[in-house]
């Protein structure tokens, strides 16, 4: 086992187990994170896998279809957090306005 | 339904942080008799002190900060529910004359428009923008006309009236300042019949510290390009 290999799966083993803890809400979510952990640990342990698989999607290298992939992702999750604070800011702007409104109507 | 009392129009002045501007401002439109409706937009000093001695204005208070757009929709739907007929929207900086309201209710009272806009470039010698406003205000017409379909003289102007029928169909979600480009495209969407109106806009040291610079507007632009893939 090379000095990255350890370096990633505790990373992966500490993000796990930091979501165990916080979200143990639905199953779902526990299976969809468990193969997501899953994966991660077998890409790192054995990083052939993601060469041949990279390979056969015409990219050079492993790491760089993880790269590809990882930007993707972040650009889904970017996308997807901006909706959720989008959503917040109108609720806020409601509470806060129905307030304003109610207490002017009480003078 | 009285269109020509002035006690029918409410006059919807949001603003954040403002000194003693404002008061000059709400001494202005008092002589007109119209319904002004004051919306803080959670100023970090409650200026309620200097406006105690002023008992005929309606006064909101956001708890938070929000951002103008969202200020002028708590006016709208506040006028609404008091019966407003006639909605006008009014910076608080002191951009705006009161004597050019009348002219913008006009076509309103006459039925011949459900909202009008005001605008400082139908006429010359409207307002003293400097150069840099300038370009930016006419590159503003043309975002406006990419984003909402209407090419308007006056890309952002404060100063807008409208009736019930159009206050009604307006929503505004922006919280901040895309919401000018809102108006116009719940005018385009309900066909509601507009109107631009000749108006000064008179900047003053004050105001141009207050407002906006011309760098908002890649603000405003990013707002309205996420409006458009969100809503």
């Amino acid at each position: 086992m090379t000095g990255i290999k350890i370096l990633l799966t505790t990373g992966v083993a500490f993000i796990a187990v930091y979501f165990f803890l916080r979200l143990r809400n639905s199953i779902f979510d526990i299976l969809i994170l468990m193969l997501l952990i899953i994966a991660a640990v077998v890409f790192i342990l054995f990083p052939d896998i993601t060469n041949s698989i990279a390979n056969k999607l015409g990219v050079g290298r492993g790491a760089d279809l993880v790269f590809y992939t990882s930007i993707l992702i972040f650009w889904f999750a970017i996308l997807k957090l901006y909706a959720r604070i989008r959503r917040l800011e109108q609720i806020i702007t409601q509470v806060v306005r129905k307030d304003a409104i109610d207490e002017a109507e009480k003078n | 339904m009285n269109l020509n009392n002035p006690n029918s129009v409410f006059v919807i002045i949001p603003f954040y942080n403002e000194n003693t501007v404002i008061s000059e401002v709400i001494e202005s439109l008092v002589p007109y008799n119209y319904q002004i409706v004051l919306v803080d937009d959670g100023s970090a000093k409650s200026p309620i002190d200097f406006l105690k001695d002023i008992h005929s204005v309606y006064f909101l208070h956001h708890k938070v900060n929000l951002g103008q757009g969202a200020a002028i929709q708590t006016g709208i739907d506040f006028a609404l529910r008091k019966g407003a007929e006639l909605l006008v929207t009014f910076d608080a900086d002191g951009q705006h004359l009161a004597s050019d309201i009348q002219s913008l209710l006009e076509p309103l009272q006459n039925k011949e428009a459900d909202i009008c806009i005001a605008s400082r470039f139908l006429e010359k010698g409207k307002h003293n923008a400097t150069k840099g406003r300038k370009i930016t205000l006419k590159a503003g017409r043309w975002v406006n006309y990419f984003f909402t379909g209407l090419f308007l003289s006056d890309a952002h102007n404060g100063l807008r009236a409208m009736n019930r029928i159009a206050a009604k169909k307006i929503r505004l979600k922006e919280n901040r300042m895309a919401h000018a480009s809102e108006f116009l495209i719940a005018i385009k969407k309900n066909k509601l019949r507009y109107k631009e109106i000749p108006a000064s806009v008179v900047y003053s040291d004050y105001s141009r510290k207050k407002g906006q610079s011309v760098f908002s507007s890649v603000r405003i632009f990013f707002d309205l390009v996420l409006h458009k893939l969100f809503e």
